[in-house]
């Protein structure tokens, strides 16, 4: 099953996981962005191509600032 | 950080600078970009860096000395230097557009008399009107040219006189000889160039040649007049225009910067590679055809250093001079927010193995200068502590759990110890085993095992460092201060830079050295490949050749020594593409199987396939293992060598401190375990991710099929895996992954 198309619960609060905006700090530098998160406990799920795609370069792009 | 903090590093870096032919001309001549434009055929645009050097190009190119051929650099390859005048006649003949350009500027009230229209005069004259002041010449006889006029090819230098002065306003004023200075009292300033022997006023004596002054206030002088040259005379001109200009705003002659070294002439390369050319004939009595100049001007070297540059991926990546680096290394420290550091990747990206220092004709070590700016980030808090977070926590653990030192069984104390550093003993236990046994046996050593702090000096964290070097220092002396036996050339040098006043030698000298020793060839031709921190330590190079003779190895040396294997400084999570283009590199500088004796080599060869055994295969008859550890082996592998070591010289059975997670079984098949080795993720930090998941619930997880996904905040890094569990303490990990990000709201 290809990682795009489970569906997330977040174990503790067996919540279905909504999008939020959610902001992430790096190097003194912080951005906003929208994250599957839980609504109850607002744990923030990041995915492998979050990780590795958009947010690696952001900082990279952050450590060359 | 003061700016010359930095630049102190590149101060004798010439790169950029002209070249020892441009040094040695008068007009300063920018000779490369010259014969460069004229050996693409640019005629107008050789033409011009000619005429904004020279004044009168024609005269220069008809009557110059050529001190530049003196200081060509093609007679080292066997040629003859350039004929740099008879390009610089071919581009007065083939450019077209040869008009002088006329300057924008405005008008300015401040009156110049020149006394004399010789090629000094003259050029003085131009110089200032082209600067808009109002400039009168006064001469003797009737017309213009001086020493000039009796020259055989006169009338080309006077069409070129007369070309110059097309664009200015000049009042010419003939047949009127200067008697007395008086009669120029209302000028504001007065050069006087009479030509060689022509009235000085009585001034000779006074005359400064650095300023062209003389004692009276405001009358310089120049010129054959003064005992230089023609040539030089014209190149005065240009000079003394800027210090009369100088004078007239602020009523004193200074001398304005970028003086004119003759020192500078001897800075010559090598040119490795330069093929030699002959100098080209020109075919017919008038001088070269366009053919025959671009030939000749093409025969140009082009001389200007970018050895270290040409040497390394690096820097050849990044593309900037070494004295812009070290410009950004200060400018990167005095950043605001807002901007943007430059050379922060770059930074990171040095293996600091100082090849560059090696091939540097003046010895400038950019790797130097890159740590030095590592620590300054660190000490300032702007340093990407992601990008040496792994190695930092590795040498944790090396100075922490994995640290013991001991005198050998039954001795208060020891003359030698055994330094095998933290990779080797994690890289191959029995490396580490069987070389502190023949040491034990022939020198009743005692064992340290630590860490020498390169993952903290790399990291330019020079507290850790220090931290570091004190704990070393204590337990030495607590073994009774011992020489340091090293198995490794990075440890090796890093104490002698912070700890030199401890005793070393290399374990490949003392197995060289070894009667009982018999080292077996495990192939019949080998190149050693030396690892660049054993660059200054040839003892250790030749023990290590001395073990590969005695095994009867046929040994063949690569064309390039000492250069890093990729692992030096620690730039793998920094710049990966980069590490992966120096690894293949290296991998390939040779055809013939590698004999290193670093660990981190071996391991850099054989994750890319290359043949290659650790010297310590050969001095010991091991088996050469071609596998490389994963680094929950590593870490295992550092605690069996601990525990052994204990057992046999303090007859203790350590046990580490076994974490509740680590007795988790993880599934993970092949092409996972290489990504997260490259990624640098252990398998131990996903088991305890997983284990904090599963106690706690603390976790994602999805219904369909029973996969769990469990992220571990540590301070620098967020680990995530994603998993299954396919029996009791048993999960097969689907994918393993990481951020460097933090989330605002978490604990």
């Amino acid at each position: 099953m290809a990682a795009g198309t489970r569906v997330w619960k977040c174990c503790r609060c067996d919540e279905e996981l909504v999008p939020k905006k959610t902001v992430l700090s790096y190097l003194g530098h912080t951005v906003a962005h929208e994250l599957l998160t839980c609504p109850k406990c607002g744990k923030v799920y990041v995915s492998k191509e979050l990780a590795e795609g958009k947010m690696s370069e952001v900082e990279q792009l952050l450590e060359d600032k | 950080m003061r700016l010359e903090d930095a630049t102190a590093y590149t101060a004798e870096c010439f790169r950029g600078e002209p070249a020892s032919c441009s040094w040695a001309c008068p007009f300063r001549l920018d000779v490369r970009s010259f014969l460069d434009k004229a050996g693409k055929g640019r005629w107008a645009a050789a033409y011009k860096v000619l005429r904004d050097a020279t004044v009168f190009p024609a005269i220069v190119a008809a009557l110059c000395d050529q001190p530049c051929r003196e200081h060509c650099q093609r007679p080292l390859l066997g040629d003859e230097p350039i004929a740099v005048r008879d390009v610089e006649g071919a581009v007065l003949r083939y450019a077209k557009d040869r008009r002088p350009q006329s300057y924008a500027i405005p008008p300015k009230d401040r009156r110049i008399a020149v006394v004399g229209a010789g090629p000094a005069g003259l050029s003085t004259a131009l110089n200032l009107a082209q600067k808009r002041f109002r400039v009168a010449v006064f001469e003797k006889r009737d017309a213009w040219g001086g020493a000039l006029r009796p020259h055989p090819r006169f009338a080309e230098f006077d069409a070129d006189i007369a070309l110059q002065f097309s664009a200015v306003e000049v009042g010419f004023r003939f047949g009127a000889e200067v008697r007395d200075l008086d009669e120029l009292v209302d000028f504001d300033a007065v050069y006087v160039a009479t030509g060689a022997g022509g009235g000085s006023f009585g001034l000779l004596e006074s005359w400064d040649r650095g300023l062209l002054t003389t004692s009276m206030p405001k009358v310089f002088m120049g010129g054959e007049l003064c005992g230089v040259t023609l040539m030089e005379g014209i190149a005065q001109g240009i000079e003394a225009s800027k210090i009369i200009e100088v004078f007239l705003q602020t009523g004193r002659a200074t001398r304005p910067p970028g003086e004119y070294d003759k020192a500078k002439c001897g800075h010559y390369l090598d040119h490795e590679g330069a093929v030699s050319v002959p100098l080209v004939q020109a075919s017919g009595p008038d001088g070269y055809t366009e053919a025959e100049a671009k030939a000749e001007a093409a025969r140009c070297l082009q001389c200007d250093c970018g050895k270290c540059i040409a040497a390394c991926e690096m820097l050849s990546r990044f593309r900037k001079d070494p004295r812009q680096i070290a410009l950004e290394v200060y400018t990167d420290m005095e950043a605001n927010p807002f901007s943007t550091r430059a050379v922060t990747r770059e930074t990171y990206s040095c293996n600091i193995c100082g090849y560059c220092r090696s091939v540097c004709p003046v010895g400038v070590d950019i790797g130097a200068l890159l740590q030095f700016s590592r620590a300054a980030r660190m000490r300032a808090g702007v340093h990407p502590a992601a990008l040496h977070d792994f190695w930092l926590r590795d040498m944790d653990f090396a100075t922490g759990e994995g640290a013991f030192a001991s005198p050998p069984r039954g001795r208060p104390a020891c003359e030698y110890a055994f330094y095998p550093g933290c990779q080797l003993r994690a890289s191959n236990p029995e490396h580490v085993l069987r070389s502190y046994e023949f040491l034990r046996q022939t020198r009743g050593a005692g064992i340290t095992l630590g860490c020498c702090g390169a993952p903290a000096y790399w990291a330019g964290d020079e507290a850790r460092l220090q931290a570091n070097i004190e704990e070393t220092r204590r337990q030495w002396s607590g073994l009774g201060r011992p020489t340091l036996v090293f198995a490794c050339a990075t440890c090796e040098g890093l104490f002698r830079l912070f700890m030199p006043e401890i005793p070393r030698v290399s374990l490949y000298e003392l197995l060289a050295d070894s009667e009982t020793i018999r080292p077996v060839a495990p192939f019949a031709e080998a190149a050693v490949f030396d690892p660049c921190a054993a660059r200054d330590d040839h003892s250790m190079e030749a023990a290590v050749r001395n073990l590969a003779g005695k095994a009867g190895v046929a040994l063949e040396e690569l064309k390039e020594r000492n250069r890093c294997c990729g692992h030096g400084g620690h730039i793998r999570i920094a710049n990966p593409d980069l590490y992966d283009e120096i690894t293949r590199n290296r991998a390939e500088a040779g055809a013939k199987p590698y004999i290193v004796y670093c660990a981190n080599c071996r391991e850099v060869f054989a994750l890319r396939g290359k043949e290659c055994v650790h010297i310590l295969d050969v001095a010991l008859g091991l088996t050469a293992d071609s596998r490389v550890p994963t680094l929950e082996e590593k870490r295992n592998n550092s605690l069996r060598v601990k525990r052994e070591l204990m057992k046999q010289t303090q007859d203790i059975d350590f046990e580490p401190e076994r974490r509740e997670w680590e007795s988790l079984t993880l599934v993970i098949d092949d092409e996972l375990q290489k990504e997260m080795e490259e990624k640098l993720i252990s398998a131990l930090d996903l088991k305890e991710a997983i284990w904090r998941a599963e106690t706690s619930c603390d976790k994602f997880y999805d219904e369909s099929d029973g996969t769990s996904l469990a992220g571990l905040v540590r301070p620098v890094i967020t680990y995530w895996v994603q998993y299954r569990e396919i029996a009791p303490d048993t999960y097969e990990v689907q994918s393993a992954y990481y951020h460097r990000m933090r989330f605002e709201r978490e604990e």
